[in-house]
């Protein structure tokens, strides 16, 4: 089965995705966004970010990754995702989580002693 | 409400030292369980039975592409009343209940002891070592309800719900550092307990070994209603048809 | 290339440490001076951000490669001796040597197979 063919008519046919590299592609994938989330949230708690500016930058990180990803994929970016949404939005809240945490570690850590 | 100010030795010696401890105890639990786990043995037999129930599939689905006899051949090596593979091989049911397999046994007094045992004693020794202190604030508002959640140890009733407690500030560290055990041991790791429970939920029903006497009787019965109808007969005329069409 | 993107990484941290302290060393300068906390100076701000840049774009160079995920591109550079192996298809027991016994020369086993493939 050719996954490369993409003609517009004849939208029905199935492209082939290989699975090891959707899975490596993902492993990479979690990896930036884990250490996106604790770096940026450390970066939040330096700065002293409280309420919702803290999510705003939360978000901004968050669309900075993607932005970072889509530089470093280049114009053909669909050789390596299946969907530049489901890039931005997958593990959003899982990835907050871990943010969080970094948030109120490093803003304990700096501002309130 | 005032600003509180905590002492800065509670920094370096309270709010800093559970964070290192629960990462530590995570790196540390994934090697010991590393250690202890166990590989599990494939028996040659389980094998063997397998095969055999995918070649019978294999032939159950595509046996329209045999002429009859060869279908005929391969299922009665299958399920002839004498000879059949389905009839001669006797196997013992399996075994029903987990507790009686010594392997199992061990196998979850392993995982008991690699994420329980340590969860228990960690945060009771965390509890008791760094009981009373606040130790930070969380940069955001919360409602009142936070407060059992985040102020375990420190009961007072004016407190702004925003501020956590020595003890609550374990067990947020305990649930928040997974994706970094994640990030740090690779996936699939030890560390991630929510993962171990949720196996140990649902690894009961899995890892029960399917009954090959119930699955023979199961494939004997599938193969010997299967009807064989050749797709090929056709396929002279279909062949000239579509060249035909070509021409 | 990626040592390159390590020391990125490296010095971003430090960095980035580099800020927090400055940021808690200003929030004690504030409080024995008795000010109050409005913002940080602009300098810590503009470190700690752009560590923060430096370090993300690092880790995305190190995390390594992402590998095209359309099948065919993978399809594409395999060989025609990996393809030809095919077990489900391999034949061991052959009823044709009933047929014929007395010309059946058994094969010395696995070894030769592979060196007539050759």
């Amino acid at each position: 089965m050719s996954g490369t063919t993409k003609s517009k008519d004849n939208k029905t046919e199935p492209i082939a995705y290989s699975e090891a590299a959707l899975r490596n592609n993902a492993i990479v994938v979690e990896y930036c966004r884990t250490s996106m989330a604790a770096l940026s949230g450390s970066t939040a708690g330096v700065l002293g970010l409280t309420g919702l500016n803290g999510f705003a930058f939360y978000v901004l990180s968050v669309i900075t990754l993607w932005v970072m990803f889509m530089i470093k994929a280049g114009p053909n970016w669909h050789k390596y995702y299946v969907s530049r949404q489901s890039l931005l939005t997958n593990g959003f809240f899982g990835a907050l989580f871990t943010y969080v945490l970094f948030w109120t570690f490093i803003y304990g850590m700096v501002h309130v002693y | 409400m005032a600003e509180l100010l905590l002492d800065p030795h509670i920094r370096f010696w309270v709010f800093l030292p559970i964070v290192v401890i629960t990462f530590l105890v995570g790196i540390v639990r994934h090697y010991v369980s590393i250690i202890l786990s166990s590989q599990k043995k494939i028996e040659l037999l389980q094998v063997q039975d397998s095969q055999v129930m995918i070649r019978a599939r294999l032939l159950r689905e595509n046996g329209k592409y045999l002429p009859r006899q060869s279908f005929a051949m391969r299922r009665h090596w299958f399920n002839n009343e004498e000879t059949g593979y389905f009839k001669v091989q006797k196997r013992a049911a399996a075994s029903q209940n987990p507790m009686t397999d010594p392997g199992m046994m061990t196998d979850m007094l392993k995982g008991n002891v690699t994420n329980v045992l340590p969860m228990i004693v960690i945060g009771g020794w965390i509890n008791w070592m760094f009981s009373g202190f606040l130790t930070t604030k969380v940069p955001f508002p919360l409602t009142l309800r936070f407060k059992p959640m985040l102020q375990r140890g420190v009961e007072l009733a004016y407190l702004d719900a925003s501020w956590v407690s020595s003890a609550s500030w374990y067990f947020l560290n305990v649930f928040g550092l997974r994706t970094i055990y994640a990030l740090v041991l690779g996936e699939n790791n030890a560390a991630d307990q929510s993962k171990v429970m949720q196996e140990q939920m649902s690894g009961a029903a899995m890892a029960m070994p399917p009954d090959p006497k119930a699955a023979f009787k199961a494939e004997w019965e599938a193969l010997e209603i299967t009807e064989h109808k050749w797709a090929l007969s056709n396929v002279e005329s279909d062949l000239l048809s579509i060249t035909e069409d070509k021409n | 290339m990626s040592s390159f993107h390590k020391i990125i990484v490296f010095v971003g941290y430090i960095s980035l440490f580099h800020s927090a302290f400055s940021a808690a060393q200003h929030r004690s300068y504030l409080r024995i001076t008795s000010q109050e906390f409005t913002t940080l100076p602009l300098d810590i701000v503009v470190q700690a951000v752009a560590s923060l840049f430096a370090v993300m774009w690092g880790v995305l160079n190190i995390a390594g490669n992402l590998r095209e995920i359309p099948a065919a591109a993978e399809l594409n550079t395999l060989t025609w001796e990996t393809q030809y192996n095919m077990p489900s298809f391999a034949i061991f027991n052959h009823r044709g040597k009933a047929v014929n016994q007395s010309k059946y020369v058994p094969s010395s086993g696995k070894a030769e197979l592979e060196n007539t493939e050759l």
